[in-house]
């Protein structure tokens, strides 16, 4: 590959996280089959990571350490940490991709989607732990779509998630709907689609990187084929990081 | 006998093992960095230590995914610390600017002594390093460093803010980090 081809001057800014948002989409899309940028890319995160090494050191209130064990004891409750060792958690996506990543997918989707709407009656949970680790984040409608209900479901790696919806209002021929993952100021397509005439759907998040790597989730009404950035209506969203 | 301490990478798989302990440990090696981090970014007491335990929790949620061959734990702690920071600082419409930090403030600062001896010596020489580079860094791009760095700006903002090309911009922050990758790998 030559080096027109590479991303190489990107790099600095996007350990920065100072891009714009296509050169963050395009930087994004050509790591994930990059080695050669992946491994420059972490010598520039590891510069990021020194920096702070000349920020001045402050101290956060004492008692902010009892406030971490209030909030892990509180997540422990409602989510129970498996006490396997990782390398005994095979990622259920990961076993299923030798014998058909789509029949997997389906299975996964129809299974869990079932189960987490079972366990948000009873618990009205935002965030779940699923079995092997995996988690599924409630989302949250807006005015655009009060019926409609939908989660994210992200393996136990961040590598793999899907997106299942439910009683989204039908739309017009000419539109769709985008599922958009929020890093900062920047939006990454995860998903185009429509919905059957019940609303549901369920379906693959295509993302650039670890699901991870993203704060958060929006669900928008796009033109057919999509948006290069979310210009519509909102119908869902979510947070990633927060339980 | 001296109890060994585990190191950083060892407390994490502790921790995706559901260990408290473990993140305990971690969060008393790490919380001031962390929270020094967000203070210096977001420049509000409050909000930092929101940060610091939303970092922390993150951690606990997250451990099973860390990679150490991808990057040391402070590494890691420091790019959720930034990107969260960086979420909050893009979504705010206005900051306590007054509050948030930049490099010639720091290279003034002298910070007490916060860890073990040998800690503090492998830090303050660190420190050291780090300052020298910065400080071999032209003012310019070391002004649009601090930009990117502390105040969460994209490079469009970066050349808005100081009334530069685009072109300019990319520049100094691509030339800058280019620098300071070199020196500090020289280390």
């Amino acid at each position: 590959m030559s080096d027109e081809t590479h991303v190489l001057e990107l790099l600095p800014a996007y350990a920065l996280d100072c891009l714009d948002e296509a050169e963050t989409r395009l930087v994004a899309e050509h790591l994930t089959g990059c080695h050669l940028c992946r491994t420059e890319l972490r010598a520039y995160q590891e510069v990021t990571g020194q920096l702070a090494f000349v920020v001045p050191e402050a101290l956060p209130a004492p008692g902010l350490r009892a406030r971490l064990q209030e909030r892990i004891q509180s997540l422990n409750s409602t989510r129970p940490q498996s006490t396997r060792p990782q390398s005994a958690r095979q990622p259920l996506f990961g076993r299923l991709k030798p014998v058909g990543t789509i029949i997997g997918l389906v299975l996964i989707i129809v299974l869990l989607a079932s189960n987490i709407l079972l366990w948000q009656r009873l618990n009205n949970l935002e965030v779940l732990a699923g079995p092997l680790g995996m988690r599924a984040i409630a989302l949250q409608n807006t005015d655009a779509a009060p019926q409609a209900s939908g989660f994210v479901i992200i393996s136990a790696d961040g590598q793999n998630g899907v997106l299942v919806v439910d009683e989204l209002p039908s739309l017009e021929a000419d539109r769709e709907y985008q599922l958009w993952l929020v890093r900062g100021a920047q939006s990454t397509s995860g998903a185009v689609f429509s919905v059957d005439e019940s609303g549901y759907r369920g379906m693959r998040i295509e993302a650039p990187e670890s699901l991870f790597a993203y704060s958060a989730v929006r669900v928008t009404i796009e033109p057919m084929g999509g948006s290069a950035q979310p210009a519509g209506e909102e119908v869902l969203n979510g947070s990633l990081f927060n339980p | 006998m001296k109890e060994l301490k585990p190191d950083d990478a060892s407390l994490i798989a502790l921790i995706a093992k559901a260990q408290t302990d473990a993140l305990n440990r971690l969060y008393d090696r790490y919380n001031r960095l962390v929270f020094s981090v967000a203070l210096a970014m977001l420049g509000d007491h409050a909000v930092a230590e929101e940060v610091t335990l939303d970092v922390f929790v993150q951690v606990w949620q997250r451990a099973s995914t860390y990679r150490p061959e991808q990057a040391k734990v402070r590494t890691w702690l420091i790019a959720i610390t930034r990107h969260h920071a960086i979420d909050i600082l893009r979504m705010q419409k206005s900051r306590v600017e007054e509050n948030i930090v930049n490099w010639d403030r720091v290279s003034l600062h002298n910070e007490p002594p916060a860890h073990g001896l040998e800690e503090n010596v492998q830090i303050s020489l660190q420190r050291k390093h780090v300052r020298e580079a910065l400080a071999d860094l032209p003012a310019d791009q070391r002004e649009a460093l601090v930009l990117a760095y502390f105040r969460g700006y994209t490079q469009s903002q970066i050349a808005e803010a100081l009334k530069q090309p685009l072109g300019t911009i990319k520049t100094r922050i691509r030339l800058a980090m280019q620098k300071l990758k070199k020196l500090l790998e020289e280390d």
